[in-house]
């Protein structure tokens, strides 16, 4: 393998590891705080990469970028805390809510997908990307849209971050998630604090589903696949932390960039569970996990 | 202030305690006394709205805190409770008109710093004049001293301590203690003590459970006897006869 090819996979897996952090971390929002798995964050993707392509392509409405995305940002974020509405908080007293919420977010996940299809018809699309720009570094091929999809990435996840660490209701969104009841007792109000985890976690899945629209071509079950990749990576890396699983889907990025460089594109997907597989067996809570669910 | 009328409730479907008429006034404190397992706690975490009241109002302040009517039947509990009969009772609403409960051994936000829970509990009063983190600081010194370790490598008693100042600064009008001093050691248990006396001193209400009546002497006015769920007796402070006395009210010449 020369030194071009490895460089070359290891941005592939950086790139890919970026997006799956993204999802990862809404993933593991909605599972830190709420305590349970969102499978509609594949069809947040979906949707987030429709919402944006209505707003900006040039077949649609037309808008420039920038307010195209802060809109649908706006959109994802309406939309989580409807859903969470309409899907979670119905059953979220119960003891059996993860097993509740598996099928309502499953069934919610199977009716958005068929939503899009039904209004934007299965015709692949694609959102323009963000930048044309092409860098030549050193016999490296890299294009400004993937640098920018890096940067952005790493400054969303930033700022998530900060969000929960020194902003009130993401304080408090910490605090719920780690004693639902002494939180109640000092007059957080709790219900807010989950709509507000859930439209963030569904922001998230927005803004991957637009950087994954600029670079794969669009359809409605586009979510399905990363959805996956996201729930190996929390699963793998564990949620002890905020930054777990960041540092898990770097991980399985660049596993699964050399996987497939290796053993192939079919191979990859095995590889990988293997991985997870033989981690889970070593660490139950996952590689960076500890026995406790927190943020 | 405080105006519980034949309040009974439990965990369904068990019932736990049943019949509790029980008012406080604004200038008192009260104490509970009654064997461990018989509800106590049960009991105020209905107060505080944690689980529905089967039956019974509370009011606090003059305002009711629970919804009217009864519990569903048994036919409607086998429903979905959430989605279709609402709650009866709302833990917010009760904390933000001022009856703060600091719970049993609370174990808090494990993986916040003492700085950080006792932020949150500025956020929750939101705006509401409660204590200040100042003041709440020199009460307990040792918050002060602890204040960038995270909560779970305190020992109990900072716990306690730590929680009873999140309390203080989450705006209470009158504050629930629910067995601060329980399997605390004797050195940390007095400095306990000595700030919830600091705290009466106020003039803050305080409805105190403990096990020692000596201490329950220096807090309150009236001590309320309870034991199988129901409120068995009520004594002002000059009628409190010492442990032993209370002990055979309770359980009879054996015990």
């Amino acid at each position: 393998m020369d030194p071009i090819t490895l460089i070359s996979i290891i941005k592939g897996g950086l790139i890919l590891g970026a997006l799956y952090a993204l999802m990862a971390t809404g993933l593991s929002l909605v599972w830190t705080t709420l305590g349970i798995f969102n499978f509609a964050h594949g069809a947040f993707i979906a949707l987030g990469a429709y919402v944006a392509w209505q707003f900006s392509s040039a077949d649609a409405l037309g808008w420039p970028m920038l307010p195209a995305v802060l809109l649908t940002c706006a959109v994802m974020f309406l939309v989580g805390v409807i859903l969470h509405f309409l899907l979670v908080k119905p059953f979220e007293r119960r003891s059996d809510v993860v097993l509740i919420a598996v099928i309502t977010t499953l069934a919610g996940s199977t009716i958005l997908e068929n939503g899009l299809l039904l209004i934007w018809g299965p015709r692949s699309k694609q959102i323009e990307p963000l930048t044309r720009g092409e860098v030549d570094l050193a016999g490296l091929h890299l294009t400004t849209a993937e640098i920018l999809l890096l940067v952005l990435v790493l400054a969303i996840l930033l700022g998530i971050g900060m969000f929960l660490r020194y902003s009130r209701p993401g304080r408090s969104m910490r605090a719920v998630s780690q004693n639902r009841e002494a939180a109640q007792l000092l007059g957080l109000d709790v219900p807010k604090l989950y709509a507000i985890a859930f439209g963030l976690s569904a922001l998230t899945a927005g803004l991957a589903g637009i950087f994954l629209g600029t670079i794969r071509f669009m359809h409605p079950a586009m979510g399905s696949e990363p959805l996956m990749k996201a729930l190996v990576v929390v699963i793998f890396g564990g949620v002890a932390r905020f930054s777990s699983p960041i540092y898990a889907a770097f991980i399985i990025g660049l596993l699964e960039a050399f996987s497939t460089y290796i053993f192939g594109v079919y191979w990859a997907p095995a590889v990988l569970f293997v991985t997870m597989i033989v981690v889970l067996l070593v660490k139950p809570e996952g590689l960076f996990g500890k026995y406790q669910r927190t943020l | 202030m405080l105006d519980v009328r034949d309040l009974s409730g439990g965990y369904e479907p068990v019932q736990i305690f049943q019949h509790v008429d029980l008012q406080v006034s604004a200038a008192e404190s009260i104490g509970i006394f009654g064997p461990n397992g018989h509800g106590k706690t049960t009991l105020l975490r209905t107060l505080s709205g944690l689980i529905d009241p089967w039956q019974g109002d509370i009011f606090f302040d003059g305002e009711r805190m629970n919804r009217e009517g009864r519990r569903g039947s048994r036919k409607w509990r086998n429903f979905n409770y959430d989605a279709v009969t609402r709650r009866r009772m709302d833990p917010k609403k009760v904390a933000r008109a001022g009856l703060i409960h600091v719970q049993q051994g609370n174990l808090l936000f494990p993986e916040l710093t003492v700085t950080e829970t006792l932020s949150i509990a500025v956020s929750a009063a939101s705006g509401r004049r409660g204590w200040s983190v100042a003041e709440v600081q020199q009460l307990f010194p040792r918050v002060a001293e602890r204040r960038d370790h995270k909560i779970r490598f305190l020992s109990g008693g900072e716990r306690q301590m730590v929680s009873i100042a999140a309390g203080l600064i989450a705006a209470p009008r009158m504050l629930i203690l629910d067995e601060p001093t329980l399997g605390l050691s004797p050195k940390i248990r007095q400095e306990l003590c000595g700030a919830i006396l600091e705290i009466r001193k106020t003039g803050l209400p305080i409805i105190l459970i403990d096990q020692d009546v000596a201490f329950l002497e220096q807090i309150i006015d009236t001590l309320y006897l309870f034991d199988h769920g129901r409120i068995s007796g009520r004594m002002s402070r000059d009628e409190m006869p010492d442990h032993e006395t209370l002990m055979v009210m309770l359980f009879g010449e054996r015990h």
